[in-house]
């Protein structure tokens, strides 16, 4: 059924570019197929299913959107998967930073983010630095002392290596002189549950993981880690009013098309994706996941993803990852 | 509001006619997506949430934690009739459910499945009523020595699961250990095992391995086997297809022993309810006194992981609702669903919204009465698709597998590896190697690296804290007992015999 | 009369898992056995490999040892029909994507029934239209799971 459908499409797509290539103006006939690189349940998945209900509630959109769920290897079978699409309009995808960094540092992820067509940037995700509510450490500075004087006593919950956690405490590392450890765990509960316990010193958050625990007392916000200070936490200084200046490592997220989308395609999305983020729905949801909305175009997608794919290149290399291109 | 207080004002918001349709229709749901594998309760929530959000948020997480129960009481169905596990949590249910079933007794199989699930599914959410805060403050306590001393004692079980050779017992085990580890190393990002194949980079999902070693090897076992009309006796007559007033005397201990270690492990964020069955497995045939009937078919072998998978999501429920913690993908889907209707559970959630916290629990009571009273006549019913002949079934059975393989996973990849695992299974089988300790390598084997290896950095190097920590050490003990009994056993055995002969 | 008892297929077998153990050490060999921070990816691999190699030597040589049982006369017919299936099966796996859930199943169930089960063409043909318009029915038609679509869209 899927497949007929992206035939038709891609048919339909060779006669409109063999015929009239200027003047087409994209408007989709088929289903859209939007990829998501999580399981059913994601972070990911979640927000492209809330996309997708405020799509159609709104109607935003002529035809149906599907959630395809394209798992394994972090991004890699997603990314792969959108690779093979050369030149079709009907499929999009979400992604995130993990584009980036997977064909950085693994051999066999090859389809790179700046490969395919980056449409827009939807959302970034600003972050919390947070230690335990009985902790002895009141600011960022307090943590680093510690960790310059007692270097390798503290420690940190996160993700991998490559997630933000990880790269934002090398960028302090060595920024400041210190060291700790930092210690992976699969499922944000399973951090979260380890700086509850007291196992570890420190954690990078979201602020709608961290938001409950603060108001129960559990947990305390020692900085902010993006430029500025999250409504919900006014009172807390970003790292840079604390005097640690390191380079901006957004987590970010938004949609791609497969390498060699039409150009009235990018258009068409850019100006629906502009349309979802003037809908009432979405502005909720963003305040609910705590996200920060973000305008761009694809053009501009583009010189950020490719920027920041330089940027990481580098943290990644000095946080002793294996960078393969 | 004190529990009695809270409980009573639950009943009034779940038995509200609209959240008792509600409940029962999670509840049907559930049963649906655990009976069909390749429809995970995961799945099934995500792709529904959507549709929620219009509903009152009791009434809508009534009928998610519907589908997230209900599905582990469902899944048991295709474990004991055609040895497919239909979630992951009902692998170890094959072992003597599939027994029992082929030996006419699957409609008693399915029966005490359902009971085993009541008893300690009801016992789980009792105890989520009582001693919530208590024991989510405990499970705090564990960290990475206590997971990994967990996991030991769960690998030490491979004794108990291994049949007549150790040595291959332990072999199958190392094997699973191994095909756990293929994928991205999460510490470093490097990548092990994976032949320079992509799909690999995320390691191999566990439905694969275990329809693969369980359900195609035993088809092909049967097919080598001869061909008979019909797979699998079923008995005529209602009476047969129930179990029997001894076989609920058998599983008494096995209700508990279920219900407690699955509540407790399930608490443990990133334990889960397939190490609950495992473990309460591994505990049943340990304390029984006829421990070598284990695997030809026993009820307690059903009713401890049956028991033990349902009690489980009492536990998961305790972190999430008064931590805001989720345990497992399930729990996580939960969690972004609550957040989404504007709920934040956590600590604060009892006091914030009563309605929704105690309404939940409540209803949880009232949907395993429900789940009980669907599943039960369902028992014959199923009981009867083994009447099919074979030539009919066995196509059927490669069919659910493919769907249970795509469908979780949607990677043709997947089935290709599906194939390769149903050989391995079939020539594991012929060689007399048991295919139980490799599922068991591979369930435990990631976490266990895992939990070493985050002790070893929390410690920097010291592996000494593994035993200073008394919960780790407690653990540790226990494995070290249930490796060293059946020697112990034997020699004494062999030094008998040797008096006798001398 | 031969001293060892070496034609067995656990001395077989068990010669194969030793084979993996060395592979599984030779390829930690190339990662990092420890890390400043704590053990690497190599650690693991390494030891769970080494054990595999001593246990897979202990089978061989505790069957070799052993006096050789009594010749049992083993059935190839069974095995042989199992493996025909299993590479039935594996050869519809191969082809779904280019023919389909529906075709290549369909076909699958055909060859079974026709030829492992050795049931007449029509018993077989029915079969296969049967079982699989069964499973279009129930998956992707009532539940709305997906399943594999070949070059032909179906």
């Amino acid at each position: 059924m899927k497949r007929r459908s992206l035939l038709a499409g891609a048919a339909a797509l060779a006669v409109s570019a063999a015929f009239a290539p200027a003047l087409a103006q994209f408007t989709p006939t088929q289903p859209i197929e939007l990829v998501v690189h999580g399981g059913p349940g994601s972070g990911n998945d979640v927000m492209a299913r809330q996309m997708v209900t405020i799509m159609e509630q709104e109607k935003l959109l002529p035809v149906r959107v599907q959630v395809a769920n394209k798992t394994g290897g972090g991004s890699t079978t997603a990314a792969a998967y959108m690779a093979s699409k050369k030149g079709d309009p009907n499929t999009i995808a979400i992604y995130t930073v993990v584009w980036v960094v997977d064909p950085l540092t693994q051999e066999a992820a090859q389809n790179r983010l700046t490969d395919l067509t980056p449409i827009t940037r939807l959302v970034t995700e600003p972050a919390l630095a947070v230690v335990k509510a009985d902790s002895p450490y009141k600011t960022m500075g307090d943590f680093l002392k510690v960790a310059k004087d007692k270097p390798g006593t503290l420690k940190q919950s996160g993700g991998s290596i490559t997630s933000r956690d990880n790269i934002v405490r090398q960028l302090l590392m060595k920024q400041t002189g210190g060291n700790w450890a930092f210690i992976s765990f699969p499922g944000g509960g399973e951090r979260i549950a380890a700086l509850l316990g007291g196992h570890v010193d420190l954690m990078i958050m979201d602020p709608s993981e961290a938001g409950e625990q603060v108001k129960a007392g559990k947990l305390r916000v020692i900085a902010q880690i993006g430029d500025s200070r999250l409504d919900a936490f006014k009172d807390v200084a970003t790292l840079t009013e604390q005097g640690f200046k390191i380079p901006d490592v957004p987590q970010t997220r938004g949609i791609v098309g497969p390498p060699g989308m039409p150009a009235d395609a990018v258009a068409y999305y850019e100006g629906v994706l502009d349309k979802l983020r003037q809908t009432a729905g979405w502005k909720k949801f963003l305040a609910e996941s705590q996200l920060q909305n973000v305008n761009e175009k694809s053009v501009q997608t583009r010189t950020f993803l490719t920027a920041y794919e330089e940027q990481l290149r580098g943290i990644l290399k000095e946080a002793g990852a294996k960078v393969v291109r | 509001m004190d529990i009695a207080d809270g409980l009573l004002h639950g009943f009034y918001v779940a038995l509200q006619p609209t959240n008792i349709f509600w409940c029962f229709v999670g509840c049907l749901l559930g049963t649906v997506v655990g009976i069909l594998p390749g429809l995970g309760p995961a799945a099934t929530i995500s792709l529904l949430l959507p549709l929620t959000f219009s509903m009152d948020p009791a009434g809508g997480v009534i009928m998610m934690a519907g589908i997230y129960y209900g599905a582990k009481y469902g899944g048991s169905t295709t474990s004991i009739l055609l040895n497919i596990p239909g979630e992951s949590s009902s692998v170890v249910t094959c072992l003597d459910g599939y027994q029992m079933a082929r030996k006419g007794r699957a409609g008693a199989a399915l029966g005490i499945a359902a009971i085993a699930s009541f008893v300690a599914g009801t016992v789980g959410i009792v105890l989520l009523t009582l001693v919530a805060p208590p024991v989510a403050a405990f499970a705090l306590r564990f960290s990475s020595p206590e997971y990994f001393a967990l996991m030991v004692l769960g690998l030490a079980l491979v004794v108990l699961l291994s049949g007549p050779s150790l040595i291959k017992g332990l072999l199958a085990l190392l094997v699973g250990l191994w095909l756990t580890s293929i994928g991205t190393d999460i510490f470093t990002a490097q990548a092990r095992f994976i032949f320079g194949q992509a799909p690999l980079l995320g390691g191999i999902e566990f439905m694969v391995v275990a329809i693969g070693v369980f359900a195609l090897a035993e088809v092909m076992a049967n097919i080598d086997g001869g061909e008979e009309s019909q797979m699998l006796p079923v008995p005529r007559g209602l009476r047969n297809l129930l179990p029997t007033w001894e076989d609920l005397k058998a599983c008494r201990f096995a209700f508990l022993n279920g219900s407690v270690v699955g509540f407790l492990i399930g608490v443990l964020p990133g334990a889960g309810g397939t190490i609950a069955s495992f473990i309460s497995y591994g505990l049943e045939k340990a304390v029984s006194r006829h421990p070598e009937k284990f695997g030809t078919g026993v009820p307690e072998g059903v009713a401890a992981p049956e028991g033990a998978n349902n009690a489980d999501t009492g536990g998961a429920l305790v972190p999430l609702l008064t931590l805001g913690i989720p345990g497992g993908s399930s729990t996580a889907i939960l969690l972004a669903a609550l957040i989404i209707w504007g709920i934040r559970p956590g600590p604060l959630m009892m006091q914030e919204s009563p309605d929704v916290f105690w309404g939940l629990v409540a209803s949880m009571y009232i949907g395993n009465v429900m789940l009980l009273v669907l599943n039960l006549p369902l028992v014959p019913l199923f009981a009867q698709l083994l009447r099919l002949p074979t030539y009919i079934l066995h196509p059927f059975i490669f069919g659910i597998s493919i769907v249970g393989v795509y469908g979780v996973t949607g990677r043709l990849f997947d089935t290709a590896l599906l194939a390769g695992f149903g050989l391995l299974g079939y020539i594991m089988t012929k060689l007399k190697y048991p295919t139980a300790p490799l599922i068991l390598g591979f369930v435990l084997g990631d976490s266990m690296e895992r939990a070493l290896r985050q002790s070893l950095m929390m410690s920097q190097g010291d592996l000494t804290m593994l035993v200073q920590r008394p919960i780790s050490a407690v653990m540790l003990a226990l494995a070290a007992l249930v490796l060293i009994l059946p020697l112990l056993s034997y020699f004494n055995r062999a030094r008998v015999r040797a008096l006798a002969g001398g | 009369m031969q001293k060892y008892n070496l034609r067995n297929s656990d001395v077989v077998s068990g010669a194969i898992l030793a084979a993996l153990g060395a592979y599984i050490v030779t390829q930690a060999r190339f990662w990092n056995y420890y890390n400043p921070d704590g053990p690497g990816p190599g650690f693991f691999p390494t030891w769970y490999g080494l054990l595999m190699i001593g246990l897979a030597l202990a089978l061989i040589i505790s069957t070799a040892m052993k006096p050789k049982p009594q010749e049992q006369r083993k059935d190839w017919v069974g095995t042989r029909r199992a493996l025909i299936t299993w590479l039935t099966f594996t050869a519809c796996v191969a082809v779904m994507g280019v023919l389909g859930f529906r075709l290549s199943f369909a076909l699958f169930t055909f060859l079974l029934v026709a030829f492992v089960f050795q049931r007449t063409l029509v018993t077989a043909a029915l079969t296969a239209v049967g079982a699989t318009a069964a499973f279009y029915i129930v998956f992707p038609v009532l539940l709305g799971v997906q399943l594999p679509t070949g070059w032909f869209g179906f």
